[in-house]
């Protein structure tokens, strides 16, 4: 069987977010569990990204914390030991809360982890916003750079007795980051320059940002839209 | 906003800031988040978050002084949290994207930007902290204004050590403080900028 992922293209996953995002916001708490099994059922049918989600320890953390937190904060108290509150409407609440935060935090995954960097950067592209694409690549290979920068920044100053006056070090040390990190980037604008690039140029397009089956799947979305919102 | 006027060096900056203002939300933002649970008062991590992030960006918006700078920052920003280790957090998100949004916004004359557009930009950017629980809320727990209005006022006098019944100055009091807090965030950012340029000059 081929996967529905396989004959989707990135405006989908995207159309599907804003879907998935305007729908939170709009139903009602009664049908938002209807809206949880369509991300599932969708991110099933697209890929593996729902079950590493579904899998991990960090995402049902978070959704019981929720729920275990919610009788103590929210709601009218039902039951009172000293500082102590219990509340049943808080339960409730917290519940719907839960469902809401897994369908958004689904719906994320899905949509955002069916790209990979490579596809974004050909996303900005195909948007004709070549030069955001070149900046997100340029972005994320600064990280390990900027941590360099911070370092050696902070370890100055700490010898150099910075700590003795925090308010004036602190400007010291955005300064010297800041000034760092423009000195590299005025080497990558180098390398650019030398390998000829040009945020304006318009490439030939290579991928579809929407096809057939996309026009198809978001007709779809917004019909089971107005179902479930009526 | 002219994307194709941007140069190499342009888009290299926007990176740089991006990058900046996305390792401080993956590093500060996550420890943070961790101290303070989802659905506990989260005024102060929003408020420290959006000062320094707002700042950074606005520094950024002195070395690429073109329309489109400070959003494109706050894409950049955005994409790197969502790309990120700790995974994808929407608050933030939403956060992020909207100060980069009304940031944008306060930069749209024509007329060369002055400190005061700067304070105007971090005023309006980190002012969106107060309204950005009202947004989450409703989008993320599905409460309606009124309850949140309500645990605001109840936080908020605890917190301000105010009794319940002056509801209108507590919340008045919350959004002038993050008023402040933006506009002490866009004189810096002026100022930040000022210094850095003076240096690598």
């Amino acid at each position: 069987m081929t996967s529905l992922g396989a004959q989707l293209n990135s405006g989908s996953y995207l159309c599907f977010l804003l879907w998935t995002l305007l729908l939170v916001a709009l139903l009602p708490d009664g049908r938002q569990w209807l809206l949880l099994v369509i991300v599932v059922a969708f991110g099933w049918l697209s890929g593996r990204a729902v079950f590493q989600v579904l899998a991990s320890r960090r995402f049902w953390l978070f959704i019981l914390s929720i729920l275990a937190m919610s009788p103590f904060v929210l709601g009218e108290a039902d039951i009172r030991w000293g500082m102590l509150r219990l509340s049943w409407t808080g339960l409730e609440t917290g519940l719907w809360m839960a469902v809401r935060a897994a369908t958004l935090m689904l719906a994320f995954s899905v949509s955002l982890g069916a790209l990979s960097v490579a596809q974004m950067v050909r996303l900005f592209d195909r948007l004709r916003l070549r030069g955001l694409g070149f900046a997100l690549g340029v972005a994320l290979n600064l990280g390990p750079v900027l941590r360099d920068v911070v370092e050696a920044a902070y370890h100055t100053l700490r010898l150099r007795g910075g700590f003795r006056r925090p308010a004036r070090n602190a400007r010291l040390f955005l300064i010297t980051v800041i000034a760092n990190g423009l000195r590299y980037g005025d080497d990558v604008v180098k390398a650019a320059l030398a390998r000829a690039f040009d945020p304006a140029a318009k490439l030939p397009q290579t991928s579809r940002f929407l096809g057939q089956a996309d026009k198809a799947f978001i007709v779809g979305l917004a019909a089971v839209g107005v179902g479930l919102l009526l | 906003m002219k994307f194709s006027t941007f140069t190499v060096r342009d888009w290299v900056y926007v990176a740089v800031f991006g990058a900046l203002w996305g390792a401080l939300e993956m590093t500060l933002g996550a420890y943070l988040h961790v101290l303070f649970p989802p659905i506990a008062n989260t005024f102060f991590t929003g408020l420290i978050m959006a000062g320094i992030g707002v700042a950074i960006a606005l520094v950024g918006r002195y070395f690429v002084p073109r329309p489109g700078a400070v959003l494109s920052i706050g894409i950049i920003t955005t994409l790197l949290k969502v790309l990120s280790l700790g995974g994808m957090k929407i608050g933030p998100v939403v956060a992020i994207l909207a100060e980069a949004i009304l940031m944008e916004l306060a930069f749209l004359s024509k007329t060369p930007p002055t400190r005061w557009r700067y304070v105007l930009a971090g005023t309006l950017a980190v002012g969106w902290n107060f309204f950005h629980k009202f947004v989450m809320m409703r989008l993320l727990y599905g409460k309606g204004i009124t309850e949140v209005y309500l645990k605001m006022v109840k936080d908020g006098s605890q917190a301000l050590g105010l009794d319940i019944g002056y509801a209108v100055a507590i919340i008045g009091v919350l959004f002038l403080f993050r008023v402040a807090v933006g506009a002490a965030a866009g004189w810096l950012a002026w100022r930040l900028g000022r210094l850095v340029a003076r240096r690598i000059a």
